[in-house]
């Protein structure tokens, strides 16, 4: 082979790579935006709910209220009666097959909203005020255009009846869309257009935090013994092993573990934020304690012998030199094994945390879900509104995952020295 | 002649069976410079960090034998490294000043000792500590600015400024200047010429050029055993050995 003809072989193979190498990037690229823009087109519609706007006439006779009636009588009070009265009048119904099918294109809220709006003003007896109310599931989806209305009578669960009075709604202009706030404020329900992540959202919090205030503490002060002040022999080289073994355990063998010794033979509280908490801080330790290693090792010895050197003590050599400047790498080692955490569900389904919990979580010993059991939960649901409150809820707990990562790069180049 | 300050007595050290030295005896006078010349890994470093006991953080390193200091023993097992090394100051081969400013760099060794309670007493150990190691004219406005902003050879002098703060009686210098320019090489040994009025000065050294300029006194290691001691000037014209003459010379090494 001549001179020239491996000088061309060489450039031909640098740039063969050069092109594969940005053909992964392409690909890798690719599926990312198929990802996101599958969950976006399906979830974003979930941030809206739709609303009929309806004249409420708070009927003295149907109501044992008073105008300027306490919040506690008001709460008691019964609204059925007004509401069903209001929903009728909205549109001419024949009989009550109709009036009951009117109805039904309302949420199972309704009669709560108009309650709600007479707790925010109490002298509204006698009174006519149009508010909006959540429609049901049904007309939800259909006026986001996901329901299918060209299929056959029999095979829609919106009747013929149904249809007619949802286009005079749209004619009339009393069907919008509005912010969905019952999606970040509500707990879990049967009805989708009354399900929201709050509880979740919560729930998530909770644990996070339970395996933080766990696993930092247990991690970092283990990272610095055994890094800075354990002698290097067998049993030290055992443990390190067994970390990074740990590490690479699949999540569902902690969920296994928690389940026999938290749930069965101590009897913490089941399906609880404490628990899952525990059981997270439990898998998260050994993905702190490795970057956290790792960023005492990265500083250089030289450092600890300049500390020593002018008379500090070992645990003063570590304390004020090193350990201040690992913090940085363990920082953001921390955030992304919670960001990890954060994501796991399957020691979560374990523990019980897949029940269904309407009531948002008080306290770390209530029961509740969280963002990925959530997403479980509703994605396993047959309605059609569950299958956008999935997609969003993954968009949320990604925007989570986005924040935390994003977090862990800033703060790492924002305090990382640097020496030469 | 000064009195002898530091006296080592069939000075052993093993790293883990490989061993480092072989019955050093080798005293060190007071208020004088001390060079220890001799070709890599014959044991010099070794033999400079037994006095502060800096190879206690080594895992496999070994003492054995004797090294006084004022006549206390060092190698004692209840003797307190902190005060030990508080007396005996370092200045290592690569500067390494801690990655804060130039003021906690130096106000660090003082704080931890409890020397300088007050501000103003840590300011004066600080403007002090500078002007001994020569730095003090040069970064007196930039005092908030991390040591590790200097040049490499205002971060040495940083560092002997550093082991001065705490007011040492030793101080031990292990290739000081092998990352250096000349320039800065230059400086050094004039603060050096200049240390030796207060402090008893140890220093390793590659340059035969720099142990004539600066030391009294120098010691040749070989394999881990020192060759031979004496006078600088007799070592370097006359030595009795005559290994010490082939390394002087250039010969090997």
């Amino acid at each position: 082979m001549t001179k020239e003809e491996r000088l061309k072989k060489r450039h031909s193979a640098e740039k063969r790579f050069r092109f594969y190498g940005l053909a992964s990037i392409f690909v890798a690229l690719l599926f990312v935006l198929i990802l996101v823009q599958n969950i976006f087109s399906k979830g974003s519609s979930a941030f809206k709910k739709t609303v009929i706007k309806t004249e409420v006439f708070y009927n003295q006779e149907l109501l044992e209220l008073k105008n300027g009636a306490s919040e506690k009588d008001i709460i008691n009070a019964d609204f059925y009666e007004v509401m069903i009265e209001s929903l009728i009048k909205s549109f001419p119904a024949k009989n009550i097959d109709e009036e009951n099918e009117l109805i039904r294109l309302f949420s199972a809220d309704a009669e709560y909203e108009i309650k709600k709006a007479f707790l925010n003003n109490n002298n509204l007896i006698g009174e006519k005020i149009i508010l909006d109310l959540t429609a049901s599931d049904d007309i939800d989806q259909l006026h986001k255009g996901n329901y299918p209305r060209d299929l056959p009578e029999d095979r829609r669960r919106i009747s013929n009846f149904q249809l007619a009075i949802y286009d005079n709604f749209v004619e009339n202009d009393k069907i919008s869309k509005n912010f969905n706030n019952y999606y970040f404020t509500k707990g879990d329900s049967r009805d989708p257009e009354l399900a929201g992540i709050g509880g979740a959202i919560v729930g998530s919090i909770y644990s996070i935090l339970i395996c933080l205030l766990l696993a930092f503490p247990v991690a970092v002060l283990a990272s610095i013994y055994l890094e800075e002040f354990a002698p290097k022999n067998k049993i030290t080289d055992f443990i390190e092993i067994n970390i990074n073994n740990l590490a690479a355990v699949p999540s569902i063998v902690y969920g296994l573990l928690a389940l026999q010794i938290l749930l069965a033979t101590i009897q913490l509280p089941r399906s609880t934020p404490l628990v899952a908490g525990i059981t997270l801080a439990l898998m998260t330790l050994p993905r702190i304690i490795i970057p956290c290693r790792a960023s005492l090792k990265a500083v250089p010895p030289s450092i600890r012998e300049g500390a020593l050197a002018v008379g500090a003590s070992k645990f003063q050599s570590v304390f004020h030199h090193v350990v201040p400047l690992a913090m940085p790498g363990t920082l953001s080692g921390t955030i992304i094994g919670l960001a990890q955490a954060l994501g796991e569900t399957a020691p979560l389904i374990l523990i019980g945390m897949v029940a269904f919990v309407v009531d948002i979580p008080s306290s770390p010993i209530d029961p509740s879900s969280s963002l990925p059991v959530q997403v479980y939960l509703w994605s396993e649901s047959a309605e059609r509104g569950f299958v956008e409150k999935t997609s969003a809820t993954i968009m949320i707990l990604l925007t989570f995952l986005m924040m935390m990562n994003f977090l862990a790069v800033y703060l790492r180049q924002k305090f990382e020295k640097r020496w030469n | 002649m000064n009195k002898v300050k530091i006296k080592s007595k069939n000075l052993n050290v093993h790293y883990g069976q490989k061993q480092a030295l072989f019955d050093v005896n080798l005293d060190l006078n007071e208020k004088e410079v001390t060079a220890l010349i001799g070709p890599s890994g014959c044991g010099k470093s070794t033999f400079i960090r037994c006095i502060n006991r800096m190879n206690d953080v080594i895992d496999i390193c070994k003492v054995t034998g004797n090294i006084e200091i004022d006549g206390v023993e060092v190698n004692d097992e209840n003797l307190d490294v902190v005060s030990l090394r508080e007396r005996v100051g370092m200045v290592f081969q690569k500067p390494n000043p801690f990655p804060k400013s130039i003021y906690e760099n130096i106000s660090y060794g003082p704080k931890i000792h409890g020397k300088g309670d007050t501000k103003s007493e840590l300011d004066e150990i600080v403007e002090n500590s500078l002007k001994k190691s020569a730095l003090w004219e040069e970064v007196k406005d930039r005092l908030d600015e991390p040591g590790t902003s200097l040049s490499g050879g205002q971060q040495q002098r940083l560092c002997i400024a550093r082991a001065i703060s705490v007011n040492p009686e030793v101080i031990l210098m292990d290739e000081p200047c092998s990352a250096l320019d000349p320039i800065a090489t230059a400086k050094i040994e004039e603060l050096i010429d200049d240390l030796k009025k207060t402090y008893t000065i140890v220093i390793v050294t590659h340059s035969m050029a720099q142990a004539v300029r600066v030391s009294q006194k120098t010691g040749f290691f070989h394999l881990g055993k020192l060759i031979e001691v004496g006078k600088t000037e007799k070592i370097f014209k006359n030595p009795d050995n005559k290994m010490t003459q082939d390394y002087i010379t250039g010969r090997f090494g």
